[in-house]
């Protein structure tokens, strides 16, 4: 009798989980007269419209290019630097290891307000402001603070002796790092910098106010969508959202991949 | 055995520290001197005025009202995520086989992933007064429309909602492998005792990922803090101020309303200040050294 009514809250949430987003998904193949019915339709004509409108208008299709170029290039910035002092941290005993890391942990108590303010007056006086150079270096702070935090127990997880016997072998420390420490914890590092690129796509708040016209991101865009006029878009929104969601929802394999592995090494250790 | 002086940690750590402490004081130095100011947007003049801004938050009821406001979605949010997770993850390790662990894991790591601004869309147009999938039996059975977002409490308490759909169940796939990690002798024993399924888990297994359990609040009390995306999209801090968090107050006094920079940034570096202090200290706190 419990486990019956355990399983229909388990699946109650899995629901609430899925179905809003297929109803988003759904109705961005309505015509505005599905959308706009008093009684919600599941069966209609579909129509490729929404999607092909939110495709053709400039502002989505450079929304699209500044979010790829500026997303991906703090990303890659974030990795390039913070792989190797994850690495530097997790295996060296440094004398302000500890303190290094609360830094890097403590940029995640900084209000995104009270980093989005200063900068603005900082990007405008280096006429830097509105532009893409702006949004990657602010970017990079995210997305490099993140991967190191993820990446120092991925590192830590590399077996001592396998190191060991790479120094045996007569390779040096930056051999090691290079051709044994980085390809064994690839797996878990590919989901560290999976977790930076969520973080970075999904962002908000910096973008809206870092841009105006030149280097708005997609969910700048997107937001912008419902403000035209009283007479809400709903279809063209929704496709928007979707095409919006399906970069970070295509990393939900490589995510819960980077879950599990971090859990099972607590479950070895244990 | 360590190879004696290699210059590999400082090669490593130096670049990567450096850029993130240019990007992240240079910002908090800025703040703190533009908080000083009396900037505005599209003013060029601008003059030193110390602490009036601070001196006048104190006596903006509007202020007062974000504060009341984020410590309400602090609190709320935090609490009810975290209480979905433990009651989702316990219900997930006791009621489920492993095909269907591996199901609902992934379906819950869904929300978290979404866009904030997507979450919002998604859930505002669920909760829409005509045409909402959710609000719809409620206006069948009653005849009349549910709108959610006209009444001040139940506005923000629909936010919250969707912060927590988000958060909850992603905790809640992780409580589940914390309890998977957990040896199962003590499942055992507790049985032997006639202890239920239920006591097991409230006196044996919970209080064994006490330390775990107390990271999850900490980094849930640190996100809540970014519920700026949502209340952008589904109030804009509406209807009137009751869902206006200290950083939407900040953001339409910065850029919507007034343009008042210094002022913004004066709210802006005391919340840095409370924030930074408060999780520094229970960070310290909860970390056993």
């Amino acid at each position: 009798m419990g486990t019956l009514l355990a399983r229909l809250a388990l699946i109650a949430a899995g629901l609430s989980a899925l179905v809003p987003v297929l109803w988003t998904f759904l109705n961005s193949f309505k015509n505005r007269v599905d959308i706009v019915s008093s009684v919600p339709k599941f069966f209609f004509t579909p129509t490729l419209d929404n999607y092909l409108y939110v495709l053709n208008r400039e502002a989505v299709g450079a929304g699209l290019l500044n979010s790829i170029v500026v997303v991906g290039a703090a990303v890659i910035i974030g990795a390039l630097l913070g792989l190797p002092a994850a690495y530097a941290l997790a295996r060296y005993p440094l004398r302000w290891g500890n303190d290094i890391q609360f830094f890097v942990l403590s940029m995640r108590f900084l209000p995104p307000v009270a980093v989005a303010i200063p900068l603005m007056v900082i990007w405008l006086q280096l006429e830097l402001y509105d532009t893409r150079v702006a949004l990657i270096a602010t970017y990079t702070l995210l997305t490099l603070s993140t991967v190191i935090w993820l990446a120092i127990p991925a590192f830590k997880a590399v077996p001592k002796e396998v190191e060991e016997a790479g120094r045996v072998d007569g390779y040096g420390p930056y051999a090691i790092f290079f051709r044994i420490a980085l390809p064994i914890a690839a797996r878990s590092l590919v989901g560290a910098i999976a977790f930076g690129f969520v973080l970075v796509w999904n962002e908000f708040l910096i973008a809206l106010m870092l841009t105006t016209s030149e280097a708005k991101t997609l969910p700048i865009v997107a937001s912008e969508l419902s403000q035209l006029g009283r007479d809400v878009p709903w279809g063209i929104l929704n496709a928007s959202v979707i095409l919006l969601s399906l970069p970070p929802l295509l990393m939900v394999g490589v995510l819960s991949g980077f879950l599990n592995a971090a859990f099972k090494r607590k479950r070895e250790a244990a | 055995m360590r190879s004696h002086t290699t210059r590999l940690p400082a090669v490593f750590i130096g670049p990567g520290l450096l850029v993130l402490a240019v990007l992240a004081l240079v910002p908090t130095v800025f703040a703190i001197a533009i908080s000083l100011q009396d900037r505005e947007l599209g003013q060029a003049d601008t003059g030193w005025v110390w602490f009036s801004n601070y001196v006048q938050l104190f006596s903006d009821r509007r202020f007062l009202n974000s504060v009341r406001v984020s410590l309400v979605w602090e609190v709320l949010t935090v609490s009810a995520t975290m209480a979905l997770a433990v009651l989702m993850g316990t219900l997930m390790h006791r009621c489920t086989t492993p095909r269907w662990r591996q199901v609902l894991s992934m379906l819950f790591i869904v929300p978290v992933l979404l866009p904030r601004v997507s979450a919002a869309f998604v859930w505002k147009f669920a909760f829409h007064p005509l045409f909402g999938l959710v609000t719809w039996p409620y206006k069948a059975i009653t005849g009349e429309p549910l709108d959610l977002f006209a009444d001040p409490v139940l506005a923000l308490l629909t936010v919250a909602f969707v912060d927590v759909w988000q958060w909850g169940l992603f905790f809640a796939v992780i409580v589940l492998k914390l309890l998977e990690t957990l040896p199962p002798q003590p499942f055992e024993a507790a049985r032997l005792d006639h202890a239920t399924t239920w006591e097991v888990y409230a006196y044996v297994a919970l209080p064994m990922l006490k330390a775990p359990l107390i990271s999850l609040t900490f980094v849930k009390m640190v996100e809540s803090l970014r519920a700026f995306d949502l209340i952008y999209v589904m109030t804009r801090g509406g209807p009137g101020i009751s869902t206006e968090t200290l950083d939407m107050y900040a953001f339409s006094q910065g850029f919507i309303e007034s343009g008042r920079i210094s002022y913004a940034s004066s709210m802006a570096v005391l919340m840095m200040v409370a924030s930074t202090v408060a999780f520094t200290y229970i960070w310290k706190w909860t970390k056993p050294s």
